[in-house]
Formats: structure tokens, sequence, C-alpha cells
């Protein structure tokens, strides 16, 4: 804790055990919108959700909100403060912003005056885009696009949530009341949790309300790009996979897992990791089973099949794959994660007689 | 060996592979000047296209229409290559292993798409040619080459509309006196043959 705070603490702690008027009372009344880390602060707001504690050392943690936006609060044990209750109002003064993993935070110390106050207020969220999420409490209007295996048994539901400025990965947590959403729907979110990791955006839905919504949404289905297929990468064809839960890390020809060793089980899959190149730009792109199956005609039983009679083995299946893209123009959509396009769609280009009028007028309008 | 570990990318530095050029072989025949190498010997060697672009791969997709098997030591395969403005020789040796296999099974006459590297050489008469060597050549059907003369098309009447505005269409237009109604008539009568 830096100096100044901690001069600050003790003076509020001897300020409260004498029953002085808190020297922190000098702390500014502000909405909760636009709090930045290191400000003492007095805001007017209502409990929209409590959280469990990670530790004994906090008593309570959730999120604070007020028509301007919402923010996380801690309420440490040594505050010793009257609890507060989900749905309520408060006025609570001095308080300090922080911030913790680039997340700003309010802290509920013992210097801080909290007192219930009635307001009915009505309280509606500001839906942002989900291209504007930043870390800390968000709230959205959005579809649920995917349903993924959950990675942990305490997890009830993950996968994708989007709008039509991007997507995100949701999370929701087993706890009582908690239900899944439905997949292909649209809620409006109220009040998630949103915490990077890993460089990338999630919402932990577990504080959230999920309000379902009528209606559909187009989510937008990242990048698209048009161009030549003009390499296959090795990996590319029938791949194993790591068996271990969780892991589906590829395996190397001997079977072997960079992480959990020598494997003597594994699931096949089919990808291409490979380059589109338009001419100005080549972009790597990697596509999975469903597209691979549609574009070389071979399903993955046929591929395994295939791999298991060929004398050549799975190279075998590489070379059909290989001479069914290779050289040929593609149009292809989804989202770019660290410079490779995870292809959701993937469409052969076909001939529009419309192109070469217009290019026949191009090429002729000086010469002729 | 050491030394060669430092040349390579560092980490963090991302790697950018060098697109295949939209050419046609009726512009590429042409092709006789390259750039100076880079210090580093693993650095991309570049030819100047007479369009004006700097080019280190190409992308060609049209008809092979023969194939030899050369060489007694080192066996390498030459291909003959044609689309609607001239021909071309395609090289694959066992340096190519990828595309001497896909050479090997691939049987005249085919549409081919061909992606290679330019690679300039001296003619026992002193003038310098060009030839493909072969990076992949993948056996293609008749849309596929439809859909590259289109693409070959816009892409050189691109580089001709850009022709004098950067320093490597001006060193084209300098080394080569390159005449763009030549080429937009090259890119016209190769439209003209595909059918409406």
């Amino acid at each position: 804790m830096q100096l100044a705070e901690a001069e600050r603490t003790v003076a509020n702690e001897l300020a409260r055990e004498h029953s002085l008027p808190s020297p922190g009372a000098r702390a500014q009344e502000r909405e909760i919108r636009g709090l930045s880390a290191g400000e003492w602060v007095t805001v007017q707001g209502k409990v929209v959700a409590l959280t469990n504690p990670p530790t004994p050392a906090i008593a309570q943690a959730g999120i604070l909100a007020d028509p301007s936006g919402a923010i996380r609060f801690t309420v440490w044990t040594r505050a010793r403060a009257q609890p507060l209750s989900a749905g309520r109002w408060y006025r609570i003064e001095s308080a300090v912003v922080d911030e913790f993993r680039g997340v700003e935070k309010l802290n509920i110390h013992s210097g801080t005056t909290i007192s219930g106050v009635e307001s009915e207020a009505p309280l509606i969220p500001a839906v942002i885009p989900v291209r504007d999420l930043r870390p800390g409490v968000g709230s959205v209007r959005v579809k649920v696009v995917q349903e993924w295996e959950p990675s942990h048994e305490r997890m009830l539901q993950t996968g994708l949530l989007g709008d039509e400025t991007g997507t995100v990965k949701f999370t929701i947590w087993r706890e009582e009341g908690k239900e899944k959403l439905v997949p292909g729907s649209v809620y409006s979110i109220y009040y998630a949790l949103v915490d990077e990791f890993n460089g990338r955006l999630q919402m932990n839905l577990s504080t959230a309300i999920c309000i379902p919504e009528e209606g559909d949404i187009r989510v937008s289905e990242g990048e698209a790009a048009r161009g030549v297929i003009v390499h296959l990468a090795p990996g590319s064809g029938l791949i194993k996979r790591c068996p271990v839960e969780g892991c589906n890390r590829v395996l190397s020809r001997q079977n072997y897992c960079p992480v959990h060793e020598i494997q003597k089980d594994f699931r096949y899959d089919l990808r291409i990791k490979g380059v589109l190149d338009d001419g100005i730009r080549t972009r790597n792109i990697l596509v999975q089973k469903e597209i691979v199956e549609a574009l070389s005609g071979m399903k993955l039983e046929e591929a395994v099949a295939l791999a298991e009679s060929s004398p050549l083995g799975m190279d075998e299946v590489f070379y059909r794959i290989r001479d069914a893209v290779l050289g040929r123009y593609f149009q292809v959509r989804g989202s770019e994660i660290d410079g490779r396009i995870l292809v959701k769609e993937c469409q052969k280009i076909a001939f529009d007689p419309g192109d070469l009028a217009a290019l026949l007028n191009r090429a002729g309008g000086e010469a002729r | 060996m050491n030394e060669r570990r430092a040349a390579g990318p560092r980490p963090g530095q991302t790697f950018e592979r060098e697109p295949a050029r939209r050419i046609f072989a009726g512009e590429l025949r042409e092709v006789n000047f390259e750039f100076p190498k880079g210090e580093d010997e693993k650095s991309p060697s570049f030819v100047l296209l007479p369009t004006g672009a700097r080019c280190n791969r190409v992308l060609l997709v049209g008809t092979l229409t023969e194939k030899d098997r050369r060489g007694d030591q080192n066996v390498f395969y030459r291909a003959r290559i044609s689309d609607p403005t001239g021909t071309f020789f395609l090289m694959a040796g066992s340096y190519q292993p990828e595309a001497m296999q896909q050479m090997a099974r691939i049987e005249p006459p085919a549409f081919a798409a061909v992606i290679g590297k330019p690679n300039l050489f001296e003619s026992q008469t002193g003038s310098m040619l060009v030839s493909v060597r072969a990076e992949s050549v993948t056996s293609v059907d008749r849309e596929t080459r439809d859909l590259w003369v289109l693409d070959a098309a816009r892409a050189t009447l691109q580089r001709l509309d850009e022709l004098g505005t950067t320093e490597d269409s001006r060193q084209a237009q300098d080394h080569y006196h390159t005449d763009p109604s030549v080429y937009r008539k090259m890119v016209y009568d190769a439209l003209a043959q595909l059918k409406i």
C-alpha cells in the first residue's frame, strides 16, 4: 500500500475509535462512471450483485451501480462494516478506488461510512456493443452463438456470445438458481463481470441478470478474405489429438503430447493449416473438420480408413486434401486470432461473367 | 550453425510470407532484371516485373502440354505450360520434393495451377531467360483457370494503373521501357478468349 493511503487508513481508524468525523469525509461526491484508480470518493448506488468473497480477508464483494454505470466493490473484513444486501441502495462515503488486474474496484475500508438510502430510482443499465467491452462490469444485448463442452465440473455452461460488432466468450458457474442460456436465443445481459485472460476478454455471467429477448441478431462473423490457397502446412490433413480431458493437443507421429507425453490412445481429427493469398497479402488460415470434409468430399471415417489401408498412411490423406484445395479460389470468413483466421465459413468462388465484362471494359477502355 | 540461427527470425518478429503475384506468361517471359540479393543468404530474391512490381513468387494457371523427366544423378522434371498469352517452362528438382511428386502424377494435357519462384538464367546465346521453380503444381478444373485469367487480368491492369507512381515501377519503366498499351492489349486478348 502507498504511504499516503496507509496514513489515511490509520487516521480514519483513530477517528472512528474516538468517534471523531472521518478525515476522509473530504472525499468528492461522484458518479460511478469515470471513477479511476487512486481517487477517494463518495458514491450512491444500488448493490446489483453479490459474489462469493475469494478470501476471508474480504467480507463481501459484488457490483455497485448507479444510473451512470457500475463498478466492482470489495468490503474488507477489517472494515467491520454492516453487511450490504443485494437490491438495496446505499450511500458510501470515502471509499478508495484502486485497480486490480486492470479492473477498477471500489474498496470499502475501515474509514468508509455506509448508510442505507431509500430510492425508487429506476436503474436501466447502459447496454454497449461487444466490441466496446473492457475489463470491469459490462451490459450487452447478445445472441448465444455457440455452446462449448465445459472444461471444469464447476462450470454450468460456457460458449460464445455475439452481437453485430463482435463475439466474446462467456462462462456461468454452478450456483444455486443459475440456469443455462438457450443456444441461438437473444438475451439482455446486465452487470456481467468482464475479465481479460491471455489478452482476450471473457464474461462471467454469475453476477449477471439475463433477460430473454425477442428477435434475432446478425452476429459478426469476423474477418472475410478471398484468395487462393497457395500452401498447406505440415500438420494439415488427418491428425491425432491427445485424449486427456481438456487437452486436445495434436500428437506427433510417435503419439507424443507436448504436455502429457506418450499416449497409447488418441482421437482422429481433420484440419487444414494453410495460407490464403490474394496476390497482395497472405493470410494464415485454420480450417476445422466439418469444412475440410465438405471441401475434400471425404468424411473423417473415410480418411481414417484410407490412412489405415494406404501404404502412405496419413500422408495419403494429406495428398488427397491438398489436391482438392491447393491452387483454388476461396472466400473465407472467421475470427482472426494471433494472425490466423479461424475459418467458420469457406466457399469456393464461382466464375462471374459480370466480372469478365467489367474487366474487358477496363482493359479495352484506352487501347481501342 | 549458431550464426545461421542468429540470422533467422527473432522471437516476436512475425514472418510474413511473400504473396504470389498474378502474372501472365506473356509478361513473365519478358522478365530479365533481378534485384541484388541482400547480405543474408536467406533473404528472398526478387525480380522486377515489366508492369512495375517486385516479385518473389508467382501464381499461374494454364495448360500443361508437355512433361519431361531429365537428368541421371539429379533427376528433375521440366514442363511446358501455356496460358492465353504465351508459354513458360516449369522446373521441379530434388529441392522441391512436393512439386516433383505432384509432377510425377500429373498427365498432360491438364489445367494446372503453378505456385513457384521466378528463376533467371543466362542462355547459351547470352540472353536472360526466365523459368519457374515449382513449389507446387496441382491439377485444377476449367473454372479455376477462368478465375485465374480474371485475377491475373485485374492484377496486371492494377499494376499498369500504378505505373510511374512507385519507385519500383519507375525503375521498371527505365529498365523495360514498358508500353502500357501493349500489356492492355495482352490482357484484353486473354479475356476475350473466355466465353461469356
